[in-house]
């Protein structure tokens, strides 16, 4: 849950309309019309970027008269769908997806089950990226994934779908890494493997001589390269 | 034992991303200096300490380091990006990381011709600072005016890497060739537990944010080590790669200057330095036992430093960040059913807040649950009122009206007499007599221990025994 205290607001008239407020809001709450910023205030979750990008300083933040809250409960959608996204994803539903908000994993996949398709509207029904904007993403674009949506690049460059998780590494990248603790950690992290059996593969033990490790490193990535192609 | 006067830190560069800079904790009678070299005294001398009467000698070593390294991939029709990274303007007052900077293009465009050497600024969230840094280092001039910030949500690059696609910054990479301008502060060792850090601007200050998300929210603080390097690796990035120059330091200081064009050798260097020098600093960190912190200088609180140590080192790890037998220190990515990504240190007893930049991206939301904050002057309450990555946090704390009473309302909640500052020293910890008594009287035993047990350890883990 966020509890969002601010939005933003702005002088029009010598909005250039350049766009980057738009490319930098996290909840769809500017758009574009004759060619002048305009916010629509219910969507706007306060993070206060785009007052921080605006290059013509025309931009505030208003404290609201109320804070406004941004959740998805438990109870508003089916708990097992729920579940079965997470697992999907291979996510735990108490880790904090947003760690401004503290908003959980469980939360970001309520509000996809309740009806988000894409990463704005998670953030504006989670209040989800209201704060630094950085950690959160990726979890909310694998949960968005495993439903079914569509996460690549919208116009602009408002997300890029990055998603790779801890599971995903491949056997050739486990082998060009072999000190990267991926067997280790998916077994700390997933020990009853719930998000996909350890492959066969043991890593390699490390090696004495770093400088000919990096060589064998560089070798197996081009190998993995062509494996793949 | 008798206390000497405290001294004071390096100056910083003033920002909107905090208050009016004010006077420093340190010029409170209460407060002393202990020097890092007296606690360990097998720490080199550092060549600065961040003083603006040093630079002659960063700007030396930084030639004496680049003499030797291979720049025949840039000719004078090249065009070159020397990549720098905030948090290099945030040490020591950044003078010396700002000299080194300007250095390397001096020296590329000396022996190479080349004239089309830029500067790529990468910052965190805040829009302005690249602006602010550009200027405060007189950037513009020393690079003819070819100086650009970036940031995570400027565009970016899609680049296939050995564990899938990923996307860096378009503008750090908009020219033939780059360098890897870097400094090697550990900062956040409970994260990144030494792993190969000096590859970490591949996946934070160069990249884009989905690639930032990954690496800190979708692997362990051990395997995510594999990404920076994965990055670093690609065809794209190698491509582009010319050399990394890598102001060196150790909690007493800058201690050289480390360039060449292999980032592992280099990265190994690093490491086994850092252990033995910042590893035994952490150790005596986790020593300290009941205090209270102040911040005290011109970044993000949980940035700034004691001794060289960062504050988020004193809030969240208390444990052993080196050994890698133990999977999570702290980290986004938990064991399975802990919620808690922050493991707090219930040793720290409050937190006073001289001054200090609001959050941008570093959350604190729950730091005030362990540890009372007290805010000195409504000036700053009203930026953090302000700040949307920490909400609720100032209805957790206390203004108050200078940073005497600060220290003393905490002291007195948090029934401690010690008091450690956050005021970005390095070479010597800032703090009341009380806290330096326990530092001296733990620092002989922490210093063999790290010595004869933890640090063989440490290095055997990384293969570099």
């Amino acid at each position: 849950m966020a509890s969002i205290r601010f939005y933003a607001e702005l002088d029009a008239d010598p909005c250039t309309g350049c766009k980057l407020c738009d490319l930098v809001c996290p909840s769809g709450a500017i758009t574009m019309v004759d060619r002048k910023a305009v916010i629509d205030d219910p969507l706007c979750i306060g993070c206060g970027r785009c007052v921080d990008r605006c290059p013509e300083d025309i931009m505030w933040m208003t404290e609201r008269a109320e804070p406004l809250v941004k959740t998805v409960r438990p109870d508003e959608v089916d708990e097992a769908e729920v579940t079965a996204l997470l697992d999907r994803a291979g996510l735990d539903a108490a880790i904090s997806v947003c760690v401004c908000t503290l908003t959980p994993a469980s939360e970001i996949a309520a509000a996809i089950v309740k009806g988000a398709s894409n990463l704005d509207e998670v953030s504006e029904m989670t209040g989800m990226r209201s704060g630094c904007g950085i950690y959160c993403v990726a979890p909310a674009l694998r949960l968005l994934q495993a439903a079914g949506a569509d996460v690549s690049t919208p116009k602009g460059h408002r997300w890029y779908p990055c998603t790779i998780a801890l599971w995903d590494v491949s056997d050739a990248a486990r082998a060009a890494y072999p000190d990267a603790f991926i067997d280790e950690d998916r077994l700390v992290f997933d020990p009853t493997q719930r998000y996909g059996p350890l492959p066969a593969f043991t890593p390699p033990a490390r090696p004495d001589d770093p400088e000919a490790h990096r060589r064998a490193r560089i070798d197996a990535l081009t190998t993995g390269r062509k494996d793949a192609s | 034992m008798n206390h000497g006067p405290a001294l004071l830190p390096p100056a910083f560069m003033p920002s909107e991303y905090g208050p009016e800079p004010r006077p420093h904790v340190a010029m409170l009678p209460s407060m002393t200096s202990v020097s890092v070299t007296e606690l360990f005294p097998s720490f080199d001398a550092p060549i600065t300490q961040g003083d603006a009467a040093d630079l002659d000698i960063v700007r030396a070593t930084t030639r004496a380091a680049l003499a030797d390294v291979d720049m025949s991939k840039i000719t004078a029709d090249s065009s070159v990006n020397i990549l720098a990274s905030e948090h290099g303007f945030g040490l020591m007052g950044g003078l010396p990381y700002a000299e080194m900077v300007k250095t390397i293009r001096e020296v590329v465009v000396e022996r190479t011709g080349c004239r089309d050497v830029r500067l790529r600024l990468a910052i965190y969230r805040g829009f302005q600072e690249a602006d602010e840094v550009r200027d405060h280092f007189g950037f513009d001039e020393a690079f003819d005016g070819k100086v650009k910030g970036l940031g995570p949500f400027d565009r970016g690059v899609e680049v296939d890497t050995a564990i899938g696609p990923m996307y860096l910054v378009q503008r750090a990479f908009d020219a033939d060739f780059f360098i890897h301008a870097y400094y090697d502060d550990p900062r956040e060792m409970y994260f990144n537990r030494l792993l190969y850090k000096s590859f970490k601007s591949f996946c934070m200050s160069y990249a884009r944010f989905e690639t930032r998300s990954v690496y800190h929210s979708l692997f362990g603080n051990r395997s995510g080590s594999i990404i920076p390097r994965a990055l670093f690796d690609s065809a794209y990035v190698q491509a582009r790669y010319t050399f990394s120059s890598v102001l060196r330091t150790s909690p007493a200081g800058v201690i050289g200057v480390d360039a060449t064009d292999d980032l592992y050798a280099i990265d190994r260097r690093i490491t086994a330095g850092h252990l033995a020098t910042y590893g035994r600093m952490q150790r005596l960190f986790a020593e300290i036992g009941d205090c209270v912190a102040v911040w005290d200088g011109g970044r993000w609180g949980y940035y700034l430093h004691a001794g060289g140590i960062i504050f988020g080192v004193l809030l969240t790890n208390h444990h052993d960040s080196f050994d890698l037998d133990v999977p999570v220190v702290a980290g986004f990515l938990q064991e399975p059913g802990n919620s808690v990504n922050f493991t707090r240190n219930k040793s720290l007893r409050g937190i006073v807040v001289n001054q200090a930049w609001v959050g941008a991206g570093i959350p604190y939301v729950t730091m005030p649950f362990s540890s009372p904050m007290y805010i000195v002057g409504d000036d700053q309450a009203q930026l953090w009122r302000e700040d949307p990555t920490n909400p609720l946090l100032i209805d957790r704390a206390t203004v108050v009206d200078d940073v005497a009473q600060g220290i003393e309302m905490a002291c007195t909640r948090g029934g401690t007499d010690r008091v450690i500052v956050f005021d970005g020293s390095y070479g010597h910890i800032t703090c009341n007599e009380s806290m330096a008594d326990v530092l001296r009287e733990r620092a002989p035993a922490v210093d063999r221990e790290v010595e004869q047990v933890l640090l063989p350890k440490w290095l055997a883990q990384r293969g570099l025994a």
